[in-house]
């Protein structure tokens, strides 16, 4: 026996992600009460549970900061694990560690669209991205995970099964698998329970502190909005710095799933220690380098931080306004009415008149609000040709998504076609 | 000797128990907050007042039929419902909800008897909501009003219906 199997205390780390599991699944179900998965509602009803509902602040802090420590404990429990060597000694226990860390991984991940605020907003862009950068099947994944051509309610109702039903199941059989026939009480003995204890504890203070953060509604966001994603996507965040744009699927996506792979396949690995060291080791500084390279990036940059200082100060005030309620029903309102000498171009009525409503006049989706084409022309560097080189480079003219490029939908004459309709608009 | 083994016995037994303390700590922390969270709110009575008629279409023997919105305030969401209400002329123009008290259906005026019928029980009301026969145990309730600038507006507030009284 090494001295580390000799410790009973450096074992109480599935303890402490068993406590962190079953906070989640508590205060899933209980956060389900209230959540409703439509672009409509969904921010209403996080705002009700965060400002009205008695509670509510805490048991969705404990389920966002429950998420976070999840991962982190699940990761240093595969350390633990492979330092124990239980890949070799018990290969379930081991599989199980690696599957319950990806599919935590994947529950931080389609939650964290849940809210639709900005960020959520800015997290599902970039989860769209990530899938359809895939090589071979990157468009079709992306087409499925959005449930369509564009990011939609039914992208939302897709990640809300996949984050409350979907995953939660399989991390349910895969725990069941895990327990399966043992003897639980001998399993979880006392220095499990007391370490499940404090960091039970630990998380309940912090959380009570600590409220999740809830940024802006999706359609309050403005141009200079700078969205971060929560601490165990920091890394990712980073990483999609320094790759060049198809390349971020690959350090996103690839990577990570070809290394849990490997991880899962180490019991039957010849050189099973040298591979398992240099993998976890790679993660560890990869994800420790960038994470501290995230921050360091943010804090010395005073553009960077004045803003993001900003966006904390209006979140707080957001915090403090009082919860104003949804209309339902009758939430017809009399729209703008655009006139042009003539219809608009079937492409536009294709790819534009949903966001910018059927003659230019906006539209409404949900919470976001699209703006109106109406006066287009009066307004600076919006000639035909600059519409064209904003259908393909919006970014080059400080437009944000969800407004996208149309390179790979129109060809020039097209976006020409529609930007010389665009420049007749007339309120 | 003895007293040690005792000791430790007792030591180890306190042990066994931690699991399920903890367990039960978390269970019990989480429960009350639960139990908070879920606690139902009871709505607030909208004390908006509603148009219902001006005073110069209000005449006749019987009761006239009228529509109204009300605004709902429900939890995160509001919402627009509209409720039919019947106008008293000859009682100086009282309003009557027509929710049936008995189970909550809606009543319809009857000309030819001359009396309200509900459609669901066969609960039965006189021209001045008074309860005739059936299964409600009292009248169709009467709904606050007002007459202000020759309009004649109410508060729709709604009663429990009472099945058993």
């Amino acid at each position: 026996m090494t001295p580390l199997e000799e410790n009973a205390w450096l074992e109480t780390t599935s303890g402490m992600v068993a406590v962190l599991l079953l906070v989640q699944f508590l205060t899933g179900i209980l956060l389900a009460f209230y959540y409703v998965p439509s672009v409509d509602h969904a921010y209403t009803t996080v705002s009700y549970i965060e400002k009205v509902v008695s509670s509510g602040s805490w048991l969705r802090s404990l389920h966002h900061y429950g998420s976070q420590w999840l991962t982190l404990f699940a990761f240093i429990h595969v350390l633990r694990l492979f330092f124990t060597r239980a890949y070799t000694t018990n290969r379930l226990q081991w599989i199980v560690a690696i599957l319950i860390l990806g599919l935590v991984m994947a529950a931080g991940g389609t939650g964290y669209s849940l809210p639709w605020d900005a960020r959520a907003f800015f997290s599902t862009r970039v989860a769209e991205g990530l899938m359809g950068g895939l090589p071979l099947a990157g468009g079709n994944a992306r087409l499925w995970l959005l449930a369509g051509s564009d990011i939609s309610t039914l992208t939302l109702s897709r990640f809300f099964a996949l984050h409350v039903i979907v995953t939660p199941a399989v991390i349910a059989v895969v725990v069941v698998w895990r327990l399966f026939g043992l003897n639980i009480a001998r399993l979880f003995g006392p220095p499990h329970a007391i370490a499940a204890a404090v960091v039970f504890l630990a998380l309940a203070l912090w959380c009570w502190q600590h409220p999740a953060p809830l940024g802006p509604a999706a359609d309050a966001v403005t141009e200079n909005y700078l969205p971060r994603p929560g601490a165990q996507f920091l890394w990712l965040y980073q990483s999609l710095k320094y790759v060049p744009g198809g390349l971020g699927s690959f350090t996103g996506v690839v990577l990570p799933g070809v290394g849990l792979l490997i991880l899962i396949l180490l019991p039957w690995l010849k050189r099973a220690r040298l591979i398992g060291a240099t993998l976890l080791g790679v993660c560890v500084l990869l994800v420790a380098g960038l994470t501290t390279a995230q921050y360091l990036n943010d804090r010395r940059d005073p553009a960077t931080w004045k803003q993001l200082s900003r966006q904390a100060a209006q979140e707080q005030a957001l915090r403090n306004e009082p919860f104003q309620a949804a209309s339902l029903g009758a939430g017809v309102t009399a729209g703008e009415t655009a006139s042009t000498e003539g219809g608009p171009p079937g492409l536009y009525t294709k790819f534009c008149a949903q966001c910018h409503g059927s003659n230019g006049q906006g539209a409404r989706q949900g919470t976001i609000n699209f703006p109106p084409l109406l006066d287009v022309p009066i307004k600076p560097h919006r000639t035909v040709d600059d519409i064209v080189g904003l259908l393909k480079d919006p970014t080059a003219y400080g437009l944000q998504p969800p407004m996208r490029s149309f390179s790979d939908k129109l060809s020039e004459p097209q976006m020409r076609e529609i930007a010389e309709w665009i420049v007749k608009l007339k309120r | 000797m003895k007293l040690m083994s005792e000791v430790n016995k007792s030591r180890r037994s306190f042990l066994s128990l931690l699991p399920l303390g903890v367990l039960a700590g978390v269970f019990a922390s989480m429960g009350g907050a639960a139990f908070r969270f879920l606690r139902p709110r009871i709505f607030a009575a909208t004390d908006k007042w509603l148009d219902v008629a001006t005073i110069a279409e209000l005449s006749g023997p019987q009761p006239i039929a009228r529509k109204i919105v009300a605004e709902h305030v429900a939890g995160w969401a509001v919402t627009t419902e509209q409720h039919s209400v019947f106008v008293l002329p000859a009682k100086n123009n009282q309003v009557l909800s027509a929710i049936c008290p008995h189970e909550g259906c809606e009543v319809t005026w009857e000309g030819a008897t001359n009396r309200f019928s509900c459609p669901c029980h066969a609960s039965f009301f006189a021209a001045d909501g008074a309860r005739i026969s059936g299964p409600a145990r009292r009248g169709l309730d009467p709904l606050p009003a007002r007459v202000q600038d020759g309009k004649l507006q109410v508060q729709y507030v709604t009663r429990e219906p009472v099945t058993h009284a």
